[in-house]
């Protein structure tokens, strides 16, 4: 992996952006995006959409050559239409799990709730930031077993001594996600948050990479997917694809006595065949495994028994969208310490860009 | 034209043909080829929708005192684009003629299994699709649908070699796995993970009217609407009838809510499979077998039209029972209600014993009878009472 990819990973899950607090990191991705795409727009949830139009061999490509200009996605529909290409819509969401805060009571603790899937065990010694930069550490009441550790005996210290103190820094309804730096271990990469920056990341580096492509290509940042796959749907709705990709993350059964799941670190990109949320197109998934195939990029088929993704809001979309994703393998999902493999990275992101520039049928 | 009988034998090897085929969510597409080349001589336009619904419409034949509508392309079948489709036609004026666009939805997909991983030795894991019975999975038949379709079974320990505390405990998920009787790589080569897998087999008739089988949910459902078909092909119908067998209802009722949003009804029916009694079941929790179709009333159902069903079915003598359904009714009537700006919608119950197994008991006089009820349905459907509903009292 080049290191300038290891750069975009360290930023994408470094920032800031737990579910409906999504700015910072939405702010950090248009500036990533702008100089590959021809518009960058933000809807009314605050999805992050990011238009390519079709470019193909012998026309004058390249983001400067349709920059900005009026009417620019109109102008790709009717070419994506004219050549056989598709209207294509990726999503990677930019929402992380984290916590919002609901009470501070006189002594200057917070009490919280949670926003996705947070685990109390999980928080145990872990450290939060606020969007403004204040940080803050888990702490819990006097507990007789350990098994009592639950939300409602836990609390926030942001170090204040009063309710005042606290409230120059924090209001009830701020949220505050995990704070810690992206690691390297060999070729493993441990981050907070690569569930689902890292996705964020794939879709950078595809729309860094892609070459000629007959589609016309959304690339969707979106918010909201922690709490209910929410921003997926009215983006798709707005967009109306022809056929949707969702880039997100999978578990694995590779640790010791792990849950029976055919998916490994290293092993490639996972192509789904099914989640909680969707069973996906079967002709979209077997035109990802050819791509796979014609291109020696290693995959591997995933079932996922728990959990779901943007995928299975975008295909209830209007009449129903053929979807499918690319799941980046990733262990200890949903703690501060979510470690994939950078071959596993780049070879979704590989297959992202092979299966783009080709016809994309089945 | 068939006779009485003919038609009585038709909806019952409709019900053994579809019963019979594979239709895991997801992977429909067997079964509704078998629905299409049923429906296809009796219906105007026959169309698959992006996630795999089949649509057939019979447009409105007489105008019943309403404006008649443009006649159909005749029988075609060709697989028009989704955009041919008129959606949404906008506000009805209250007082407005014209036929209604009604919505009748069962579904084609059954619950079932998909490999999950390819164990040493080529044993099968799996996962369930849809909320199957996990106590009543050991030992059985199955189909897995791999390059080809491998019978297998669903291998269980002997409880002779059991310490008896295992034996006298139900089976868990993770000791199940599947045995297709190949070698390992033979089972390499021709499985994969993610391959669907049906459980069980066909169908098969018990005494009287009653038949056992997979997949009678909701295929009973299915050969509700066949039967709904045969009857109005007969009759000159004053509105438009969408007929959907649907995808991925056990998945979250996914078909539905695509299919419903691009045919845009004026009115939806859904036709699913009810709890029939059985001994050591409450009977405030049951129906009873062979006795008629359920017309649901509750949250779900627009009072319209449960009205219109229930006097119907009074009309024309049409045995029936009425049961309340609280809340979610857990079927396509919830998916379509909520479609674009709405839709009243009803449900009707299709009375069946022991659901989610492989057992599926229903009655062949029960769905003959929902046939009938749904195309006099269609016939007593009135345009203005509908635009006129008022909820104010």
């Amino acid at each position: 992996m080049k290191e300038e990819t290891r750069e975009l990973i360290r930023n994408l899950t470094e920032a800031f952006g737990p579910s409906g607090q999504e700015e910072q990191v939405r702010e950090l991705i248009a500036s990533l995006m702008r100089p590959h795409v021809d518009g960058v727009r933000t809807d009314a949830l605050g999805n992050l959409i990011c238009t390519r139009g079709a470019r193909r061999v012998g026309t004058a490509g390249g983001p400067a050559a349709t920059a900005g200009r009026p009417g620019a996605a109109g102008t790709a529909t009717a070419e994506a239409g004219a050549g056989g290409g598709k209207k294509v819509m990726l999503a990677a969401h930019m929402d992380e799990i984290g916590i919002i805060v609901t009470h501070i009571d006189d002594k200057g603790f917070l009490r919280f709730g949670t926003i996705g899937g947070v685990m109390p065990h999980r928080c145990l010694g872990q450290r939060v930031v606020f969007a403004n930069g204040t940080v803050g550490v888990f702490g819990h009441e006097k507990l007789d077993d350990p098994k009592d550790l639950k939300f409602e005996r836990m609390f926030v210290d942001i170090g204040a001594s009063s309710r005042a103190e606290a409230e120059e820094k924090v209001r009830i309804g701020d949220a505050a996600a995990f704070t810690r730096p992206l690691e390297r271990a060999g070729n493993r990469l441990v981050a907070k948050a690569m569930d689902d920056r890292i996705g964020c990341a794939v879709l950078v580096e595809v729309a860094r990479r892609l070459g000629t492509s007959p589609h016309e290509v959304y690339f969707v940042f979106t918010v909201q997917e922690e709490v209910g796959l929410r921003g997926a749907r009215t983006a798709a709705f707005g967009l109306a694809p022809d056929v949707a990709i969702a880039v997100d993350i999978t578990l694995t059964g590779d640790t010791p006595k792990a849950e029976t799941m055919e998916v490994s670190l290293g092993k490639g990109a996972a192509i789904k065949v099914k989640d909680a949320s969707l069973i996906c197109h079967p002709g979209l998934r077997r035109s990802l495994e050819e791509t796979a195939r014609a291109h020696g990029i290693a995959y591997q088929l995933e079932i996922l028994e728990r959990g779901g993704t943007d995928a299975g809001a975008m295909q209830l979309t209007r009449e129903g969208v053929p979807a499918g994703v690319i799941s980046v393998p990733c262990r200890y999902a949903h703690t501060p310490s979510e470690m994939v493999d950078e071959g596993d990275v780049e070879a979704c992101i590989e297959l992202l860009v092979k299966a783009l520039e080709g016809p994309l049928e089945w | 034209m068939l006779g009485r009988e003919g038609m009585d034998l038709e909806v019952k090897e409709f019900l053994e043909k579809v019963t019979a085929a594979s239709g895991v969510s997801g992977f429909e597409g067997t079964v509704a080829s078998l629905i299409r080349e049923a429906w296809a001589p009796l219906a105007d336009e026959i169309r698959t929708d992006t996630m795999g619904s089949l649509i057939a419409r019979r447009a409105a034949r007489a105008d019943g005192g309403l404006a008649p509508r443009p006649a159909g392309a005749g029988p075609a079948a060709a697989d028009g684009p989704a955009g041919t489709q008129v959606a949404g036609e906008g506000w009805r004026e209250a007082g407005g003629r014209g036929p209604l666009r009604v919505m009748m939805a069962a579904h084609m997909d059954e619950i079932g299994l998909m490999v999950s991983k390819i164990e040493e030795g080529g044993f099968l894991r799996f996962t369930t699709v849809g909320g199957f019975d996990r106590r009543v999975l050991p030992a059985q038949e199955v189909l897995v649908h791999g390059r080809e379709d491998l019978p297998g079974v669903i291998g269980v320990k002997p409880p002779h070699l059991l310490p008896r505390e295992e034996a006298e405990k139900p089976y868990k998920m993770e000791d199940m796995y599947i045995d297709v009787g190949l070698e390992e790589t033979r089972v390499r080569d021709l499985v994969r993970v993610g391959d669907p897998i049906t459980v069980g087999y066909g169908c098969r008739s018990l005494q009287g009217e009653l038949v056992a089988g997979k997949g009678m949910d909701d295929r009973a459902g299915v050969a509700t609407l066949h039967a709904c078909l045969q009857e109005l092909a007969r009759l000159q119908h004053p509105h438009d009838v969408f007929l959907v067998a649907t995808v991925q209802e056990e998945v979250g009722l996914k078909g539905a809510v695509t299919s419903a949003y691009g045919i845009a009804p004026d009115v939806g029916v859904a036709v699913d499979v009810e709890f029939a009694e059985q001994p050591g079941l409450p009977e405030d929790l049951t129906v009873e077998l062979d006795k008629g179709p359920v017309i649901a009333v509750g949250p779900n159902i627009h009072p319209y039209v449960f009205s219109v069903l229930e006097k119907v079915a009074k009309e024309e003598g049409i045995p029936h029972q009425v049961r309340v359904v609280p809340g979610r009714s857990g079927t396509d009537a919830w998916a379509i209600q909520v479609t674009r700006e709405g839709i009243p919608t009803g449900l009707i119950g299709i009375p069946l014993r022991y659901m989610h197994t492989s057992v599926e008991v229903a009655s062949v006089a029960d769905i003959k009878r929902a046939g009938r009820l749904l195309a006099r349905f269609v016939m007593a459907l009135d345009a203005e009472a509908l635009a006129c509903w008022r909820w104010e009292a």
